[in-house]
């Protein structure tokens, strides 16, 4: 394997290209529980209808843990706003289709999703109060057992060069609540700084799902939350505001 | 505030060890008389009632909302309102008794109740509480929201060391120190009951937790005014209650919803009163501040009018009471249609009535189900409109002209209303409970239900004139009346038996017409036809003369002629008591007075309330059974009877014993009916051979029979039959016998039957306590002069005289000598059976027959002996 053709640098983790193949490499302090997971939820969602790329190898090179999959030859969702912005609305559409289906799939296997939530809210440093109220609210909301991907964003779709659209970093794969899956989706948009594009995402999806706004609303706090557990400064107010509600009495 | 041995609780352990204390506290509590438990309640209600200006100023400090003040007033209704409440009321042992009908209720409590107290009003929930735990002898523990964990603790700290002192065993109330959801959860998973106020969360987790939950829910409380209103009081109500301890009350107005004819009005009243009306722009930053991404925002709730403002940056003056944002919609889209918690209120413009009831509605609908609604109007003027509202709400409380937060707790605006801060939300809601809980709530209640006899009765006709010549004197009563329908079959009429009522009627000037058309087993055709006749002659009264089928066909017409709606079907739906039958039967005698007039010896119809007739078209017979068709005079003139023919003496002769027999045996039987069966029975075994013999040759027996069919049937029109008449219908209308026959032809077996002193199954009646029907059949045997040394003995000799006296009078000893063919009888034996079960008669019986017993018996009776 060649590590030459740098894709992409992230935080913890840098993208290598080698012909077909792409490989991620983690960070020498990248936990490996983590890669370990992120390699088996994405192996198990293969085996849905959907389109992810293929993992091929779980290796350690030079002393850190990498992923080898499918190079994905295409373009993002974001990409390819970027290059045609007049499309966006179609694309935005197209990535709610995509939520749309990730939510029809069932992985039985994969780590449940309110779990993952209650470790999150107790770690995301509010105070007890507001810790009680969302873990009161996630107890209340239903609970289902679809695909969540977790993460998914406009950049985390590849539309390759036929056209087909390919989803990719699953590692915060879970199986869960589809409302709350897409309000993570939103969350993301909103955070980008793509305010009229996370409405707009939302309008969509709720129209296609046929399913009210509210339903989506009740996850923010949680979701929120979620996101303060990450601990990024800049996130804080706007974060702590979304997650410091109530409903009672 | 301290209290001996107090261990601090604050994990799952320790919570274990709680619960274990509390529930042994609570055993010894649950052996308290009430007046100790009544001091004990008192006790801690005046302990809890003197702390409630700490404890409020406890609760605004450490939870940051509300009022003091307020608060205050929570405190006092939360001690001094539920003391007073329940201060008289049982809630230990033996608290209701109805010694007439045997019937005892037994409180006891329910065990470890555990409590889930909300933010918004901390304190006065947990003495609330704590309060009617006590007052039920159970033991509490409380889980406080981790925002007011200190005063709730406080408060219940107060309550439990009152209680204590006041000689309540030690630690009977609990509390989490430190609280959290798991803990929470766990203490739902192991109360006997939850008593969870708080929001659709918590509520959720209470029901889910699987013990049982007095859970409440969301209110999202419209305040429509009516142009009828008071709008002074409506304006000066709503601002009253709304920013009472800052609209944390979950009864608190959440819209006001008001016909465009007097919007503006009110618009200006609740301006001049201090409200601030929010300009649109004011509107949209206030809307941002309430309600964050559909929920709502933890800084208002509890805030004052202008604090909330500064929040979303509107200047409004500091003393501002209320601020008020005018809104379209009332979906959830629209911030202000939200349950707000705080003195914010929506106000809606309604184009009408109708649209103000339909905007409350929806607000109720997507926030309120079940809790509370409230309307301004004209009580006096506007019946219809308080109708209206009240059923469209899906809400538990209804509340007129009332402040909400004050009307919806009860007992302070409205006085038949249970005071309470739980206040159930009904299914609507999620809730078990629709009404404002109490400590009702709390008690299991154990009915002690002593076993009662069921009031039996004596009903005849009003009139029974007997004798020979008694029907041109008894037919004198009728001077009065205007036309009479005769009814009877044509060989009577042929041989001018009801001549001598017709020539009485033309002396007396009543009009007359006879139907003469009825044939055995009357159908409900000749019934059609004769009621036919009746519509257009209009009788005032209907004479019945003949035997059973005239008089059961007349009694048909009247039904027909009186309610031609009547459906047969319903009315002859078997029934398994008379007076809890489900079929009303309809009112007789509005129209025509009924006579009837017996020509043989054995029906009764003359005095009881049956009547059979048969379809013609289904061939189903109808067997209507009521007091309803109770004859009003019967007439007993032996000079009708003296010429009947000797099959029809003896059939129905015998059928007048098998009544008398039955009513005896009856489990209904009194000792007004045993009298008359006893007396019935004589004089039959002693009078039918010679009048079977003579005829008209002895009067006396004639006579005799006649009085002995009438007597024999008012036993039985009270104690009602058995199994024999069971039996002797289906073998009747099976194989065409006559029905005194059919049933001579099974009484020996049903004596036998129903001697069996260890049956398989007894019947079901209060006062037959045993079976004891061998004994009944003795005593026949006694009265009668019978021999034998005990009771076995003398039912063998009662069996043999019965068999003596059908030998006299002719009838053949089975059903095979009766020429019904052995195949066919077989053929059809299973599905005679399941009727015969089935019938009107079995139900009286003193032993409940079985299928296969019954079937039994019929072949025993074919045979003439015990044949497999």
């Amino acid at each position: 394997m060649k590590l030459d053709k740098i894709i992409a640098v992230r935080t913890a983790k840098t993208l290598y290209r080698d012909g077909n193949l792409a490989i991620k490499v983690f960070n020498e302090d990248f936990s490996k529980s983590d890669v370990l997971n992120e390699a088996l939820n994405q192996s198990r969602v293969e085996n849905t209808l959907l389109n992810v790329p293929q993992i091929h190898e779980v290796a350690k090179i030079d002393g850190k843990w990498a992923i080898v999959s499918d190079y994905i030859d295409g373009k993002t969702l974001t990409r390819l706003i970027e290059e045609e912005p007049s499309k966006k609305s179609a694309l935005i559409a197209q990535m709610a289709d995509i939520q749309l289906e990730i939510n029809r799939q069932k992985v039985a296997k994969l780590n449940k999703h309110s779990e993952k939530m209650r470790e999150k809210i107790d770690a995301c440093g509010l105070n007890a109060t507001v810790r009680y109220e969302l873990l009161t609210r996630l107890r209340s909301l239903r609970n289902d057992e679809v695909l969540c991907h977790g993460d998914l964003t406009l950049s985390n779709i590849i539309i390759d060069n036929d056209g087909k659209p390919f989803i990719i970093d699953w590692s915060h794969a879970t199986q869960g609540s589809a409302a709350a899956d897409t309000a993570r989706a939103y969350l993301r948009f909103r955070l980008a700084g793509y305010i009229d594009e996370a409405d707009e995402y939302l309008d969509i999806y709720c129209e296609k799902a046929n399913t009210p706004k509210q339903v989506i609303h009740k996850w923010f706090p949680i979701v929120a939350a979620t996101q303060l557990a990450k601990g990024l400064e800049t996130e804080y107010e706007f974060l702590s505001e979304w997650a410091n509600v109530v409903e009672y009495e | 505030m301290g209290t001996t041995n107090h261990l601090v609780t604050d994990s799952p352990e320790r919570l274990t060890d709680l619960i274990r204390s509390v529930r042994k506290a609570q055993e010894k509590f649950a052996e308290y008389p009430q007046e100790q438990v009544d001091k004990i309640f008192k006790a801690a209600a005046l302990a809890a009632s003197k702390h409630r200006i700490p404890l409020a100023q406890a609760a605004v400090a450490e939870t940051g909302m509300g009022i003091v003040e307020d608060k205050v007033i929570k405190n006092h209704y939360a001690s001094e309102y539920i003391y007073n409440a329940y201060r008289d009321t049982k809630t230990c042992g033996v608290i209701e008794e109805d010694t007439s009908f045997g019937i005892q209720k037994i409180a006891v409590p329910i065990g470890l109740v555990g409590a889930v107290i909300p933010t918004t009003n901390p304190t006065s929930t947990t003495i609330f509480k704590t309060l009617i735990a006590l007052k039920t002898r159970n033991g509490i523990i409380i889980s406080p929201h981790p925002r007011a964990k200190n005063c709730t603790t406080d408060a219940a700290r107060i309550v439990l060391e009152a209680a204590v002192a006041a000689g309540a065993p030690e630690g009977i109330i609990g509390w989490i120190d430190v609280p959290s959801l798991d803990m929470t959860n766990m203490l739902m998973c192991e109360s006997d009951i939850i008593l969870a106020t708080g929001g659709p969360g918590m509520v959720k987790a209470a029901y889910s937790s699987g013990k049982p939950a007095l859970g409440v829910g969301s209110g999202n409380v419209p305040a429509v005014i009516d142009i009828s209103a008071d709008i002074s009081l409506a304006v000066n109500s709503i601002i009253h209650s709304k920013t009472f301890d800052n609209g944390v009350i979950c009864a608190s107005e959440q819209a006001v919803i008001i016909p465009a004819e007097i919007y503006d009005t009110v618009k200006s009243k609740f301006a001049n009163l201090g409200c601030h009306i929010l300009s649109l722009d004011e509107a949209q930053a206030v809307r941002k501040t309430i309600v964050v991404n559909g929920s709502l925002n933890a800084k208002i709730v509890g805030q004052s009018a202008y604090n909330i403002a500064k929040l979303a940056n509107v200047t409004v003056p500091e003393n501002t009471k209320i601020l008020i944002g005018e809104a379209e919609s009332p979906e959830l889209s629209e911030e202000f249609a939200h349950e707000k918690l705080s003195p914010v209120l929506a106000m809606y413009k309604a184009t009408d009535w109708e649209h103000a009831l339909y905007l409350a509605d929806r607000l109720i609908i997507n926030g309120g189900l079940g809790h509370t609604a409230s309307l301004y109007v004209n009580t006096a003027t506007e019946k219809e409109k308080i109708a209206q509202f009240s059923e469209k709400m899906k809400t538990c409380r209804i509340i007129l002209n009332t402040p909400s937060s004050h009307g919806g707790i009860g007992d302070l605006y409205n006085f038949k209303m249970a005071p309470s801060l739980t206040l159930g939300c009904g299914t609507m809601g999620g809730n078990s409970v629709s009404e404002n809980v109490g400590v009702k709530h709390l008690i299991n209640i154990k009915t002690v239900a002593k076993r009662s006899e069921n009031m039996l009765w004596v009903r005849v006709p009003e009139k029974v004139y007997i004798k020979r010549g008694a029907l041109p004197v008894a037919l004198d009563e009728l001077k009065g009346k205007k036309r009479a329908f005769v009814v009877t079959d044509g060989f009577l009429f042929k041989s001018g038996f009801t001549k001598l009522i017709t020539d009485k009627l033309d002396e007396i000037g009543v009009q007359h017409t006879t139907f003469a058309n009825v044939a055995p087993d009357p159908t409900l055709a000749c019934a059609r036809e004769g009621a036919e006749l009746m519509k257009s002659f209009e009788p005032d009264v209907i004479i019945a003369v003949g035997g059973g089928s005239p008089m059961d066909a007349a009694k048909i017409m009247w039904v027909l002629y009186e309610h031609p709606e009547v459906d047969f079907e319903d009315m002859a739906m078997r029934f398994s008591d008379i007076r809890k039958r489900i079929y009303t039967f309809p009112k007789m005698g509005e129209k025509a007075y009924f006579i009837a007039i017996p020509t043989t010896s054995g029906t009764g119809s003359e005095v009881t309330p049956f009547a059979v007739i048969t379809d013609e078209k289904s061939g189903l017979k109808y067997p209507l059974a009521d007091y309803e068709l109770l004859p009003k005079m019967a007439i007993i003139d032996p000079n009708l009877h003296d010429n009947a023919p000797k099959g029809l003496t003896s059939a129905s002769g015998i059928d007048a014993l098998s009544h008398a027999l039955e009513a005896y045996a009856s489990m209904l039987a009194t000792d007004y009916t045993d009298s008359l069966a006893l007396r019935a029975t004589k004089m039959i075994f002693e009078y039918l051979p010679s009048a079977y013999e003579n005829g008209a040759a002895d009067p006396v027996a004639r006579e005799k029979m006649a009085n002995a069919a009438t007597i024999a049937g008012m036993a039985f029109a009270n104690a009602f039959l058995g199994v024999c008449h069971s039996m002797a219908h289906k073998l009747g209308s099976f194989h065409r016998l006559p029905h005194g026959i059919a049933n001579a032809l099974m009484l020996s077996e049903v004596l036998r039957f129903n001697a069996e002193e260890v049956p398989p199954k007894m019947g079901t009646f209060s006062q037959y306590d045993h079976p004891h029907t061998l004994r009944r059949y003795a005593e026949i045997a006694e009265y009668l002069g019978l021999a034998g040394k005990n009771d076995d003995e003398k039912l063998e000799s009662l069996i043999a005289k019965i068999e003596e006296l059908k030998e006299e009078i002719g009838i053949k000893k089975t059903i095979a000598d009766y020429g019904i063919e052995e195949k066919d009888f077989l053929d059809r034996l299973d599905d005679m059976s399941v009727q015969a079960f089935d019938d009107q008669c079995t139900g009286a019986n003193p032993r409940y027959p079985l299928i296969a017993e019954i079937k039994q018996m019929y072949l025993n009776a074919y045979y003439g002996g015990v044949k497999a």
